[in-house]
């Protein structure tokens, strides 16, 4: 069997996709494609077995690489904070704090998504938390069903990009990019997100006020300080949780997986300040933490067998080329890969795209003079939306599924549509502003959006981080400075 | 068939074992990192073999977890054909999911990794960090790993057979892990 090299990438990128669709677990689906191409190479005299064997030495280096701990780190944090009923005291001391204002369960709703999204960086659990609590509260008091659904799914999937978020540290695993470089450009985006929901909020109440009625006061069952000491109690632990984590990654203090391991910690600290910190809880958080750390581990093995194969038959080059003569430069490039993305997303969830298109996208996107960085954001600003749009979107099948059965389905779903309208314009603003994004990074690395097709690697890009003990990182530094030479 | 579904009730209890071990990892690991993190930044006390024993925590957690997570059903599927087929159909997804693409995965990277631990094991490899620990031992759990990978790939399969021959029910059914 003899098949041309020109034709052995494409090939693979579509027995991929043949592969994957069938539906069987993705993690040895991948590896599956790469053994049997693979093993077609090497019949075909493109490679020989010596490629295969380097295939313990990765799964090795998937073990050794440090970064990669901040996974099950992040999501025993996670997993803890879920649990330990911290959304629930928070909603309800916002909710009385800003019920009374016209609109004001929905900026609830939002301020709280920002500061779960920060701590427990899960989708599920701020939907399911806030479905549960606000929704009822927001329905009694006649808000708009479309409008109150759609608030909570879309501020429960703010999550994924405020740092410090785990599929951030994954991105900036796979581009090469220090951790602390993409948190901080996350800030800015971050922000003008929520300030993005909040207008919204504002708009809706004054164009329609009756879908966002301000609550009777009777609604506060407590008033005045206690109220305020309430809030403060939500709040103040968290806020500190988030410095321990994100203030020393960004200041260097900590590698982001000691952050993590810390974050993990005081999650612990939390939960039995609030006396919630039992055995059962603790339990549960190591399993389901163990199994999807495992899980996504998986998913990187089965696709570091699938790009070893598929760089073996220059694949790289081929995405590469196809990518980079993509009409109208960088923001062509942008545009196209964004929709691409958008739509992957439909079927694809975030760790399948970070471990098995990132890979493919970065070297074009660096090799046109992308920012990485920037790259990396908008991406996630864009994966954002995948949580969101009918009929697959995550966000909205947790929703659906602790909504009080009155609730229609419909009015999930089209309650979403202004709020990917919304993320979608949020991608555009990053796509057209990337100081919004570079501004955050250390200023000696700052970027001239109007020059930025002659951006030059800063081989000092990460100094100051915190990655320095790590070999892999210096290793991607070093591939990172020498772009067009891709690493076999 | 009987005899089969034993061996599979006997991989299965093996692997829920191990991965009460891969439980503990994460608690530990954790434990560890934050208590580095704390005494070199608190104390200026830093130890390589302190440093690298919470990723060989990390990695025996995934190479001894991924069985059991096979076992749970959670490794995550694209699910648009997988979700909208009948039970039957997905049996036979994973039967010849199994045999197609898990095992041959699993037993050739396996199978390839046996050298690795060896000839690490054969030099006494150590740490290229001052104080740092062994490399052979934590190198066995690349060949281990997918031994039982290998093992509940097989379990899965007999049970999807038996299954499909009516002769077994499946205790757990897919589901999109959270995220």
């Amino acid at each position: 069997m003899m098949i041309p090299l020109a034709w052995m990438a494409p090939l693979m990128f579509g027995g991929l996709i043949v592969f994957m669709l069938i539906g069987y677990p993705v993690s040895f689906s991948l590896a599956a494609v790469g053994l049997f191409f693979g093993f077609i190479g090497i019949e075909s005299g493109f490679f020989n077995f010596a490629l295969l064997q380097a295939l313990p030495e990765r799964v090795f280096g998937i073990m050794a690489n440090d970064l990669l701990l901040a996974i099950p780190f992040f999501t025993f944090m996670g997993t803890i904070l879920e649990r330990c009923g911290l959304a629930e005291d928070l909603l309800d001391a916002m909710g009385q704090l800003f019920g009374p204002v016209r609109g004001g369960l929905a900026y609830a709703v939002i301020m709280v998504g920002a500061v779960l999204g920060a701590i427990t960086g899960t989708v599920a659990a701020s939907v399911i938390a806030m479905g549960l609590i606000s929704l009822p509260i927001m329905m009694r008091y006649g808000y708009d069903m479309k409008l109150a659904t759609g608030v909570i799914a879309a501020s429960g999937t703010i999550t994924q990009l405020i740092p410090p978020s785990l599929v951030l540290v994954v991105l900036a695993d796979q581009l090469g990019r220090s951790v602390g470089d993409l948190y901080a450009g996350a800030i800015g985006p971050s922000i003008i997100q929520v300030v993005l929901f909040c207008l919204y909020i504002l708009g809706v109440s004054f164009v329609k006020p009756d879908w966002v009625p301000a609550l009777p006061k009777e609604f506060r069952t407590i008033t005045g300080w206690p109220l305020v000491a309430k809030c403060l109690w939500g709040m103040v632990p968290s806020l500190i949780l988030i410095f321990l984590v994100l203030g020393t990654i960004l200041m260097g203090l900590a590698t982001p997986t000691e952050g993590g391991a810390m974050g993990a910690v005081g999650a612990m600290a939390l939960a039995a300040m609030h006396r919630r910190l039992t055995w059962p809880l603790l339990r549960q958080g190591m399993e389901s933490t163990m199994r999807i750390s495992s899980m996504v581990i998986f998913i990187l093995i089965g696709s570091t067998v699938f790009s070893l194969v598929f760089r073996g038959v220059d694949g790289d080059l081929w995405i590469e080329h196809m990518l980079t003569a993509l009409p109208g430069g960088v923001v062509g490039f942008l545009i196209f890969v964004n929709i691409f993305v958008f739509f992957l997303a439909f079927f694809l969830d975030f760790f399948e795209i970070a471990f098995i298109i990132i890979p493919l996208l970065a070297p074009a996107a660096a090799h046109i003079g992308i920012d990485l960085v920037w790259f990396g954001v908008l991406l996630c600003v864009n994966m954002q939306t995948s949580f969101m749009h009918p009929p697959f979107g995550f966000a909205l099948f947790y929703l659906r599924g602790i909504a009080p059965p009155n609730v229609k389905s419909s009015d999930i779903y089209w309650g979403a549509f202004p709020w990917v309208f919304l993320q979608l314009l949020m991608a555009l603003i990053v796509i057209l502003w990337p100081e919004l994004v570079t501004s955050w990074i250390d200023k000696d690395v700052t970027i001239d959006p109007s020059k930025i097709q002659i951006q030059i690697q800063n081989p000092d890009d990460d100094s100051g981080t915190s990655d320095q003990d790590d070999p892999d990182a210096l290793q991607r530094q070093m591939q990172d400075s020498a772009p067009t030479q891709p690493a076999r | 068939m009987q005899l089969l579904l034993r061996l599979s009730g006997l991989i299965d209890a093996l692997n829920e074992r191990l991965g009460k071990i891969a439980d503990w990892m994460v608690l530990l690991s954790c434990l560890v990192s934050a208590g580095n993190a704390m005494l070199r930044y608190g104390f200026s006390i830093s130890s390589n073999a302190w440093l690298e024993i919470q990723w060989y925590m990390f990695g025996v957690m995934f190479m001894l977890g991924a069985s059991y997570t096979l076992a749970r059903n959670e490794h995550v599927r694209v699910d648009i054909v997988y979700g909208n087929v009948s039970e039957r159909t997905q049996l036979w997804i994973d039967l010849l999911g199994g045999i197609l693409f898990l095992l041959p995965a699993t037993i050739i990277i396996g199978w390839l990794s046996w050298p690795v631990f060896h000839n690490s094991y054969l030099i006494n490899e150590g740490s290229s960090n001052a104080g740092g620990l062994l490399r052979w031992p934590i190198k066995f759990f690349l060949p281990l790993g997918f031994a039982l990978l290998t093992l509940q790939g097989i379990s899965e399969i007999i049970k999807r057979t038996a299954a499909l021959r009516g002769e077994y029910k499946l205790a757990s059914k897919y589901e999109k892990p959270l995220q």
